[in-house]
This record gives C-alpha cells, structure tokens and sequence, in this order.
C-alpha cells in the first residue's frame, strides 16, 4: 500500500463514515466521553483494516510504511474525531512492546490495543521522581511466583480506564540510578493496585495516582532484561516526544483555522497571528521530516528533544493566540463551544511539563547535541 | 545530483567559501560550474552554497544570478526591506531604487514595473547613481542605487518567483551564519573558566545555546517545508522564521561571548553584523509575519499544510 493510495483511501473511507464515526457528545466531553469515541474510532478504522496498516504483521497489524499509520492519526485528528494527545499513546506504548516485549506477549497484546478493546497507560513518574527519572524507587522484587511490585507512581494518564500498564521499576540497589531499573508489563486488574483520579486544571481526571502493594507479576512479564528498564524508557520517549505528536500539527491547524473564522474584528494582532503560523508550519515541517526518518528505519534519539521543543511552543503559541481573539468565551463562556476552547487553552499549559519538562529537553539538547559536557 | 556528486559539490563550495569572497568567490563560482548546477538541481545549488556562504560570512554575487536568472549580472535587489520590484518603466526610461552588491559591469539588470507586468530591463551603469554603502556591515560590499535611466528591455521577469528563491537563499545564509555563531559560543563555553569550572557547566549558559540550536533547526525545518511546498507563501515564511532565529542567535551567543563576543578581535560581530542586512533584504522577519497575518486576518483562511 502507497502513501498516495493509503490518503485517498482513508480520506473516502472517512466521509462516507462520518455519521457512524462522529462523537455523540458537543464540544470536550467528559473524560468517558472522549475515551469512549477514542475506542469508537478505534475499533472502526481497525476493523475496516486502516487502524492496521503501518504496524507489523507479527502484531496483528498488514505491514507497510509507518507512514499510513502516521497519515491515520492526522486524518481522525484534523476531522476532530479524537483528542491528539490519548491518540497519541498508541504511538509510543505499542512500539515499545513491540520492541522489548517477547513475541508471544506482543502478538497477543498489541492487536487490543489497537483495536481500542484496551487501554494502557505509562507507570514511570513518580512523587519523588519527576524530571530526574533515574531516581525511581517502585520496587520489584523476585520471588519464587514472579516480581512483587511495591511503591507510588503519580501523572498516570489513563490508569483509570487501562487495562495493562508499562511499569518502570527498581530491581538493583536504591543507589542503583539508572542500571537497577527494570520494564515490567502488568495487568491493572491485579490485586494489590489501587488507583485515584486526580481532577487537573482543566477540569477532567486525565491522570492519576497508581498504588502497587505485594503486586505479583509473572516473569514473561518483563520488557527486555532485568536491569534493561533505562534502555527500554530512552526508547520510548523518543516516540511520545516525536512520532507521538506529528497528529497535533494538524489538530492545531483546524484549530487556528477555526479561531480565524471565530475571532472578532481586530481581537487579533496581525504580527502574533503571523508568527504563530510561522511556528506551526515550521513544526509541522520538522515533525514531517522526523516521521521520513523513522519510515526510513532511523533509529530516533536525543534530537527529538528540539521535535518536543518545538511542539509544546507551537501548542501554547496557538492557545495563547485564542485567548487573545476569543477571550470572552475562554473566561466567561459556559456553553460547550467555549467550555472546549477554555479545556485546550488550559490543558496547553502542560505542554511544557509532561513527557519531560521543557527544561529537561534543554539540558538534553546542551548535553547530548551540543556536546557540552556534565552539568555544574 | 546523485550523493557522491552532492558532497563533491558541498566539498569544492566549501573550499571556495571558506577561501574566497566577493569578486573572487565569484571567479570560483564560475570555474566550479555553479550556474549549471543551478540548472541542475535548484535546490542543492542554493541551499548549499547559501548556508556556506553564511557561516564563512563570505559574500558573492549568487543572489544576482537568482533575481535574474542571467549568471554574472549585477542585478539590482530591491530597497532595503522592501519586496517590491526596484525598478518602474515609463516609456524607454526607467526609475530604479534599490541595491546592488559587487558592482562589475557597465550594465546593470533591473526588474521593473511595466503596467501590470514585471520586465528585466538592462541600464548602463553609468546612468545611475551608485553610493558605496559602509553601513553595519561594510564588508559585505553594498552600493546604494538610484536614478532613472535609459532601458532596453532584455525579457519577462517572474518576480514573485525570483523573489522567493532569493528568500529560500538568504534564509539558508541566514541558518548558515548561525550555525558558526553557535560554534563560536560553544568553543567559548567550553573554554573559558569561572568559578573553577568551564561556564558551560552553567544551566544558563547551556539553556542559551540549547536555545540557539532550537531557533536554527526550525528554522531548516521551515526551509526545507518550503523547498517542498513551492509556494511563494511558505518561502517568505521560511525567511521570516530564519530571520528570527538568526536574531534568537546573535542575542544568545553574544551573551554567552560576553566581553569578547563584544570587540572586533572575537569574529562574532561580523556575523552579528551580517544578519542584521540578511533579514532587512527581502523582507525582514518582522514586516513578513505581520504582512503574513494581515493576509491571514483579511482572507480568514489558513494555506494548507504540507502533506505528508
């Protein structure tokens, strides 16, 4: 399947659908809302075979570039089918099963995933470990049954509605830092887990707070090796940094479009506007050319950190521009229309913050592209 | 061109670049072929010479051959930060305001106004007035042009096009002298000692440079957007977004230079120099996003994005 055939497939597939595919629910929605007509779309586009393509055939998927499923993920995002960022964790989450998983386990798991029969969610983020990742502390130990789990994880997106979770765990020593961690693959409904929505800012429990006590999980559950769990999370974070986000370029585009329709005459500067579609077709021009390189089998790495950069300024740029040119409906408007454009504003604000702060992005790009050594 | 023709390329432009300005990287351009590579494949030819060009803070009469299409011209560019064409024909004369650099001949080409239509029209030189311009970058070789003179017309002129090629090539100058900027504050970072330790270990330092490095390559990612797209749009765009970067990088790596980034024995203020004329010359960042967003606000509807 090529490129070019793959679009205007999708893109007929997708209007003569429209009415099955539409959300049942005006503006954001609830949290249920949007993870409903997430698993909608999925299940839709999976079963009439284009939620398979781009994904490899051991995993249930047809094979191909991983372009088509890059193409997928922008058509259902710029027709505002699904919000960018829960389309997003697919995008990081299969790959790495696909990648440290044994192939039993990721023949049998990933096609749920992609079908929208399951949720999984990222245990890495902890209360005492944020942006210094290597200090984790949820402890797994061996015992004669499998791992024992013990510990907290925080900024759990999803945890509520997951089935399975990809848990970042310490197996070595506490001082052990980044070679005593271990990747372990867990069923939520195990016993001794207990999760707390936790409402963010924006108004929906996007996140969560993930207890482990005396979890038990089986030793087949372990991505790659024991001590491997550093190698597992640089791998996936590329992805959720990059791949993960090329959909939002064009879920923006729609939306700056839409706040061009919208905004009143003269709300909006003519600089600022400039600039901030400046911003979103650079980004969508970088983020065009990091999908080339992993179609083109490129392993991806620290540069994605300027992909990541680059994204979360656009977002906030586009955001920021919107509450410029609609500012009564973002402060004062209650009817869905404006409760939507007041969530994105708000949860924009986090760009900078998950998936590494843009702090941590700057410290990668100083130490790992520009060379300039260890820090102070 | 295939990849090994393009790095002999890359590697022979770098050589000259790096050896030769003015008159003499001209005389180079032409012993290397770079006319036909232009021919050729448009886009390798100016995207690499551009960016050399710009980190060797060499200049060349290439951006005359683009404005044209006629190598070794002395093309008038249009008036500093203007996009319009520098010349208006009336009857057999035209009226011409704008800029030159390394003026050669006795014949200057000129795009001009004809009523609706653009024309090249060619003026001898002696004709109009050059003033050699010192200005804030009297290296790069400036000659102010007015007057009004005799003009025979030479052929059509596509001016939104040439226009636009001539954005993508300053906008590559532009990444170009921002990555040696970059180099250059980097080297100093590493080097120089404060506090027992090189001030690159500093988080503040290191944000700047890490900075610098964002504001280029999306700015690259902008240009290589446009070089896919065509559009004259996304051009000015990209010469917008790498006008300013190249602002972003003299603002950091001069911070990070300090005191010798702020002398004439650091190379630095060269660069800082030559950026400041680069962004004013078809269209500075700042007129071409606010000329973009008046577009945008009056017609209230985005360009497409670039497919994938």
């Amino acid at each position: 399947m090529e490129l070019d055939e793959f679009r205007t497939s999708v893109d007929e597939w997708l209007a003569a659908h429209a009415d099955e595919l539409a959300p049942e629910h005006a503006g954001h929605g609830t949290m249920d809302q949007q993870m409903a007509q997430l698993n909608k779309v999925k299940r839709l586009t999976f079963d009439a075979g284009w939620g398979r393509w781009g994904w490899p055939e051991r995993v249930g998927g047809l094979g191909g570039s991983t372009l088509l499923r890059a193409y997928l993920g922008e058509a259902v995002c710029s027709r505002s089918l699904v919000e960018p960022g829960l389309y997003s964790m697919t995008e990081f989450l299969a790959p790495t099963m696909i990648g440290y998983g044994t192939p039993e386990l990721a023949a049998t798991m990933v096609p749920p995933l992609l079908r929208g029969d399951e949720t999984w969610c990222q245990g890495f983020s902890e209360p005492g470990t944020g942006s210094n990742l290597a200090s984790l502390a949820c402890r797994a130990t061996r015992t004669d049954d499998g791992w024992t789990v013990t510990g907290q994880k925080v900024w759990t997106s999803l945890a509520q509605f997951s089935q399975r979770c990809v848990l970042l765990t310490r197996t070595g020593t506490p001082k052990s830092a980044h070679r005593g961690l271990t990747a372990l693959f867990v069923d939520m409904d195990t016993p001794g887990i207990t999760i707390r929505p936790i409402v963010a800012m924006h108004g929906t429990e996007e996140f969560c707070e993930v207890f482990f006590d005396d979890v038990l999980v089986p030793f087949d559950r372990t991505l790659g090796e024991e001590g491997q769990g550093w190698a597992v999370a640089m791998d996936l974070l590329p992805f959720e940094r990059s791949t993960a986000l090329w959909q939002k370029a064009a879920h923006l585009h729609l939306r700056l479009q839409e706040l061009l329709q919208a905004a009143p005459s003269g709300a909006l500067d003519p600089g600022r506007v400039g600039e901030v579609t400046q911003l979103l077709y650079a980004f969508r021009a970088r983020s065009r050319a990091t999908q080339h390189r992993m179609a083109a089998g490129e392993r991806l790495g620290p540069e994605t950190s300027i992909d990541k950069v680059l994204v979360a300024s656009t977002e906030q740029a586009v955001y920021d521009l919107v509450s410029e040119g609609l500012a009564s409906e973002v402060v004062l408007g209650d009817d869905p229309v404006s409760a939507g454009w007041r969530a994105e504003f708000l949860y924009s604000r986090a760009a900078t913050i998950y998936g590494g702060s843009a702090e941590i992005q700057r410290n990668i790009i100083a130490r790992r592209l520009l060379d300039l050594g260890s820090e102070a | 061109m295939d990849s090994a023709d393009l790095e002999l390329f890359e590697r022979s432009l770098r050589h000259a670049t790096e050896r030769h300005t003015g008159s003499e990287l001209d005389a180079a351009l032409t012993e290397l072929g770079w006319s036909e590579a232009l021919l050729e494949d448009r886009r390798a030819a100016v995207s690499i010479l551009f960016e050399l060009q710009g980190r060797a803070n060499a200049t060349s009469s290439a951006v005359c051959t683009l404005l044209t299409t006629t190598p070794g011209a002395d093309a008038v560019l249009p008036a500093l930060g203007s996009c319009t064409p520098p010349g208006e024909l009336n009857g057999d004369r035209v009226a011409v305001r704008g800029l030159a650099v390394g003026l050669r001949g006795a014949e200057l080409l000129v795009v001009a106004r004809k009523g609706d239509k653009d024309v090249v029209v060619a003026v001898p030189a002696t004709e109009l007035t050059a003033r050699p311009v010192e200005g804030v970058d009297p290296e790069l070789g400036l000659a102010e042009i007015t007057g009004t003179g005799a003009a025979v017309e030479v052929g059509p002129a596509d001016w939104s096009a040439s226009v636009a090629t001539c954005q993508l090539a300053l906008g590559h100058e532009l990444v170009g002298a921002s990555r040696r900027m970059l180099e250059l504050a980097r080297e100093h970072a590493l080097e120089r000692i404060q506090f027992g330790r090189p001030i690159a270990a500093f988080q503040a330092v290191r944000h700047r440079l890490a900075e610098t490095l964002v504001a280029i390559e999306t700015a690259d990612a902008m240009l290589d957007g446009a070089w896919l797209d065509q559009s004259p749009q996304s051009a000015a765009m990209a010469k917008a977004v790498a006008g300013r970067g190249a602002r972003t990088a003299s603002r950091h790596c001069q911070q990070v230079l300090a005191g010798i980034g702020f002398t004439t024995e650091h190379p630095l203020h060269r660069y800082i120099r030559r950026v400041l004329v680069l962004d004013e010359l078809f269209g500075s960042a700042r007129t071409l996003t606010k000329d973009l967003g008046t577009e945008l606000l009056r017609t209230r509807k985005l360009p497409p994005l670039l497919p994938l």
